[in-house]
């Protein structure tokens, strides 16, 4: 048999056990009630909540931002963002929160979140400041 | 829509434009068909004549192509908004120099962008590439087709729903939405540009996409070689040429990515050079396979092996830009990347270009493969080429494993296609993920680039070579280990693998430096891939100092004592609060935010790191000016600008994340002021005042006393405020207050102001930001310290030129007339005869004065504008003029300042806004990265002129 042939089966081998090591970086989209049975960290996909508080107290804690999303089975839980608030924050029609749960708070480290693009809301700047759909 | 006569309206443009898009398209499309047939009949005499028509269809293409360009950017200096493109990316604040970032910034521009460079790079292979011209250009053409059809803004089929083909980038505006504004025939007068998006107004922008899509362009040049090599069964032939050309994209486009990296450190926020994004990726991707057939392709032009991989390596480098391309524009990565283009609605026709030349690629490899010859003996297992192949399918895994998990949004809706309830996958930690095993990646490459430096081709007689080889990989080890040692003395490694990866980078970083000055010794042909190899070993220990040893140094120190759980979610804890003029110790420099300033949209911290030695001497320091932008209403912050302090070592780089809410929006901060709850005191000049206020906090019921002692020290006729800017004319004063809150052992010293311009009152209030309180002087306390004409008793005095006289306790001189007198109040008309009397007056404690009345003749009517000198309170007219005598008669007043009884108010309940939220890194070894990837595009670069002028030498020779 060539060597290549023995290179290539080998990192082949060395391919599917990373393959299979790699499903474990990878999970699902949770939901609380999943994310509070387990003690890893997972991500939450949902929708801001915009009748409950959002708090960021930077005199306080710069590094502390609270406010509260539903979750994709509609359960709804405070989460902390332990970093400032994100800029147009309240615009964002969907949130993904990484982190864990820690008691009946939603732990996060990190959050992405889709905001309606600048083109797509289609806002006609009219001149002298005033904005008309 | 009904039909309207719009006004003003530029239509031509639009028709010209798309016509000429139609005509790109066209001639690309007959451009492939001539040079397919010209190839074809290579061996007919008709050949000439089809390759003739191919380049004319190419020169059309190409000259339409440019028209089309040439006409956006035309469109966009003249900001005609009823073109959807134009309103989208420009408007009328955008400057000048931004008008290329702005042509690509949408998706349609930067097609154009890179069909661009297809055709600079196709009229280059018609000049250049001879034999190879018709073969080439035929795919080519055939690339520019597909990309040109996604322009084409056409609707195929029939019924309700046609299929859109391309997007047109010369729409008009009202056709693309339907608002009521376009019921107004004269809609343009009313419109204005959207503009280019602020976070990417800044020259990167500019520099960046031509770069990186010349890079991905020219991706297409060895594919469309290693096409023509199976197509014409050339298969050692093509390789040539390929390989000049593989150099200069590996070059560009790596180029092209570093600036990307340059530009996220330099401009965006997320700390740092590279975050593992999805776009990021899948431009690293088609590069590390092109450095897989760059590499085998030596391999082949020396030794016959590995053609079959060159080959599948090329094809498969210009397919993943295409691949890359359908998952950046088509809205399959979706809310997975921060930065990829909004869907236009193109993705059934990205995966037929990816269709479309993964087909014609596989196809073309199916039919010649066994015909690709191998050399019968293989490769020996001492001999360069082995590793080199070895290395290349590192290279190979590398891409797969990017590229691999980059595509779980594919994967993903792949399964749902078939299982609807399938529950899409995704990265938790997406860079420790990528980091985990790229770590293997780096160290496999720095040790085979090490070591195959001293492997010799074919390896004829390795025993010949064995002694040399391992005296040399065995010193370079040995030393590598030593300086891998004293590296660790500078930057800590985390995990054992960080040690693998520093050894074998030190590693390949000695045995090319080795090979330079010992094997290649001045034979520049070698030196390139030297140069490269070396850059890399140099890029990772920067990797390895400046990523792995990056540094959050803006921490809370509270957190560093332990006072706060968890040590995961300290690591999270990136910013801090830094009050102004209130230093922060960090990592041993003391930071203070100074100052800011608003310039525009654009609002500039600045913030003064120090450093000071034992003996408390300032040893170091340096300002930097982080600074955020708002959008044009002020009322949020549209981008948040870096700003980092190089040295040869390291980098201290800050961002301001957030800012107190008022600071961000300035309507809130009107607002909040005018909703303060301000109460009155008055106060006695001299006196301590005690002052009490009660205040409801929050949403709960209870209430806050505060208890203040307020001292009025002195009234200032002279007062200084921040905000304020003296004018001449205007009448000032500020009261210097002590004012004490009696639960805080602080003292303050503020100074109000108020002014008195032209019938209007301004006030100038002082924040006391500690106590969360604002002071202001009511407008009641004007008269209590300005007296007013009606109040004043004013005497005569007469005087000669040079002649001096007594007024109470004041002396008087006239020192002569002015006749070019200047006053605030006086605006000379013709007829006009004024004068001045130039004055000293002299206090009993020797100061003197100057002031200059004016007497004034208007209109045949005498009279008179009068001056003060406010730290007299002396008022001055100049009221009549002897001519005879020369002498004149000036009116003097004189009023004190009472300030007996002045009501200031103040207001408890206003928050503190005198600071930034700040996130301060230190990055260690930085410019190793940047040195160590330039050096690597720079020998890729550097081989490739060797190529050119060995090719050159051998045509004259």
């Amino acid at each position: 048999m060539k060597k290549i042939y023995v290179v290539a089966i080998i990192m082949i081998a060395v391919a599917i056990s990373l393959i299979v090591n790699a499903a474990n970086d990878m999970s699902t989209y949770s939901t609380f009630s999943e994310a509070g049975s387990i003690s890893h960290k997972v991500k939450i996909a949902g929708k801001l909540a915009k009748d409950k508080p959002m708090v960021y107290n930077p005199e306080k804690d710069p590094n502390h931002f609270s406010f509260f999303i539903r979750d994709t089975k509609g359960e709804e839980h405070k989460v902390v963002l332990l970093k400032a608030k994100p800029q147009d924050f309240e615009l964002s029609e969907q949130i993904v929160v990484t982190g864990k749960m820690k008691g009946k708070e939603f732990i996060a480290t990190d959050l992405l979140m889709k905001c309606p693009s600048k083109y797509k809301d289609e806002e006609v700047y009219i001149k002298g400041e005033e904005k008309k759909g | 829509m009904e039909n309207i006569q719009y006004i003003n309206e530029d239509l031509w443009p639009g028709y010209l434009g798309h016509f000429a898009i139609v005509t790109s398209f066209v001639a690309a499309l007959l451009a492939a068909v001539a040079y397919f047939m010209a190839t074809q009949k290579r061996n007919e005499p008709e050949s000439d004549s089809w390759r003739r028509i191919g380049r004319w269809a190419f020169g059309t293409h190409g000259l339409a192509t440019f028209f089309v360009i040439g006409l956006i950017f035309y469109l966009m200096i003249y900001k005609q908004y009823e073109y959807q493109y134009v309103w989208q990316h420009v408007s009328d604040e955008l400057p000048f120099r931004y008008i290329f970032a702005a042509f690509w910034e949408g998706q349609e521009g930067s097609f154009l962008l890179w069909m661009f460079w297809h055709v600079v790079l196709g009229a280059m292979l018609i000049f250049t590439a001879k034999k190879w011209e018709t073969s080439t250009l035929a795919t080519l053409s055939l690339i520019q087709v597909v990309i040109a059809s996604m322009l084409l803004g056409v609707y195929l089929g029939w019924g309700d729903d046609p299929t859109k083909v391309g997007s047109n980038p010369l729409l008009l505006l009202r056709y693309t939405m339907d608002i009521p504004l376009f019921k107004n025939a004269e809609y343009l007068k009313l419109i204005k540009g959207n503009g280019l998006n602020p976070s990417l107004q800044n020259y990167w922008m500019v520099i960046h996409p031509p770069t990186l899509f010349l890079g991905f362009a020219s991706t297409s040049i060895p594919f469309v070689f290693a096409i023509a090599g199976l197509w014409l069964r050339q298969h050692t032939e093509w390789m040539k040429p390929a390989l000049s050309w593989a150099l200069f994209s590996g070059a560009i486009l790596g180029t092209g990515i570093l600036m990307g990296g340059a530009w996220a450190y330099e401009a965006l926020n997320f700390g740092g050079y590279w975050a593992w994004d999805p776009v990021e990726n899948m431009s690293l991707v088609p590069w590390i396979i092109l450095i897989a057939g760059i590499h085998t392709n030596l391999v082949a032009r020396s030794t016959g092996q590995s053609i079959r991989s060159t080959y599948m390596f090329y094809l498969l480098s210009f397919l993943m830009v295409i691949y890359s391309t359908f998952l950046t524009r088509s809205g399959v990565l979706g809310d997975t990347s921060v930065h990829a283009f909004t869907n236009m609605g193109l993705g059934w026709q990205l995966v037929a270009f990816l269709g479309l030349f993964l087909l014609m690629s596989i196809l073309l490899m199916a039919v010649r493969y066994r015909e690709i010859p191998t050399p019968a003996k293989e490769e020996a297992l001492a001999s360069k080429e082995f590793w080199i192949f070895f290395g290349s399918l590192v290279f190979l895994f590398s891409a797969i494993l990017i590229a691999g998990s980059t595509s779980l949004p594919v994967f993903n809706k792949i399964m749902q296609y078939f299982d609807p309830t399938y529950k899409g996958r995704v990265i938790t930690e997406a860079v420790e993920h990528y980091n985990k095993y790229q770590v293997y990646i780096a160290f496999f490459i720095g040790l085979f680039s090490g070591f195959a430096q001293y492997l010799r081709w074919k390896e004829p007689n390795w025993k010949a070579n064995i002694r040399a080889f391992l005296t040399h990989s065995g010193a370079a080890l040995v030393l590598a280990c030593g300086l891998s040692y004293l590296t660790s003395l500078w930057i800590e490694m985390k995990i054992w693998q960080h040690w693998l990866v520093l050894i074998s980078a030190y590693f390949t970083v000695i045995a090319n430096l080795d090979y330079l000055i010992f094997v290649a010794r001045g034979n520049m042909k070698l030196a390139g891939s030297a140069f490269s190899h070396f850059g890399f070993g140099v890029m990772i220990v920067g990797i390895l100092a400046s990523g792995v040893n990056k540094k959050i140094i803006s921490s809370n120190p509270f957190m560093m004592e332990g006072l706060i759980e968890g040590a995961d979610e300290m690591t999270a804890r990136k910013n801090i609060l830094l009050f102004k003029d209130a230093p922060m110790e960090m990592n041993g420099y003391l930071v203070t935010y100074l100052t800011d300033t608003l310039d525009g949209l654009n609002r500039t911290f600045t913030v003064n790191f120090q450093r000071k030695d034992k003996q408390g001497k300032t040893v170091e320091t340096f300002d930097l000016y982080p600074n955020i932008l708002y959008d044009k209403s002020y009322t949020k912050i549209a981008a948040s600008n870096p700003s980092t302090e190089h040295y040869w070592h390291k980098d201290i780089f800050v961002h301001i994340p957030s800012l107190p809410e008022v600071e961000q929006n300035f309507e809130l901060k009107k607002q909040k002021e005018d909703s303060l709850k301000y109460k009155p005191v008055t106060l006695a000049l001299g006196q301590v005042t005690p002052f009490a206020d009660a205040l409801k906090m929050g949403n709960q019921d209870s209430i806050s006393n505060f208890n203040y002692q307020i001292t009025m020290e002195s009234v200032d006729l002279q007062p200084k405020h921040k905000d304020y800017n003296p004018e001449a004319g205007d009448k000032a004063f500020g009261v210097k207050l002590k004012v004490q809150r009696n639960d805080d052992d602080r003292i303050f010293f503020v100074e109000p102001v108020i002014v008195l311009r032209e019938q209007l009152v301004y006030t100038y209030s002082s924040q006391i930001d500690p106590l969360s309180a604002k002071i202001r002087l009511n407008q009641e306390a004007i008269p209590q310290v300005f007296s007013f004409e009606q109040e004043l008793n004013y005497q005569t005095l007469e005087l000669g030129v040079g002649a001096n006289k007594k007024w109470n306790d004041l002396n008087v001189t006239f020192n002569g007339f002015d006749r070019q007198p200047k006053h605030p109040d006086l605006q000379l008309q013709n007829g006009d005869l004024a004068v001045g009397a130039k004055l000293d007056i002299r206090t009993g404690d020797g100061k003197t004065y100057q002031a200059e009345p004016v007497f004034l003749i208007r209109d045949g009517q005498p009279g008179n504008l009068k001056v003060e000198v406010p730290e007299l309170g002396l008022h001055l007219r100049f009221a009549l003029l002897s001519p005879k005598t020369e002498s004149i008669q000036l009116l003097l007043a004189k009023s004190t300042p009472k300030g007996q009884n002045i009501t200031v108010e103040v207001a408890s309940d206003s928050l503190r806004s005198d600071y930034i939220v700040l996130e301060a890194i230190l990055f260690p070894g930085i410019n190793l990265f940047w040195a160590g990837s330039l050096l690597m595009m720079i020998g890729l670069a550097f081989s490739m002129f060797q190529r050119l002028r060995s090719k050159l030498s051998a045509q004259s020779a």
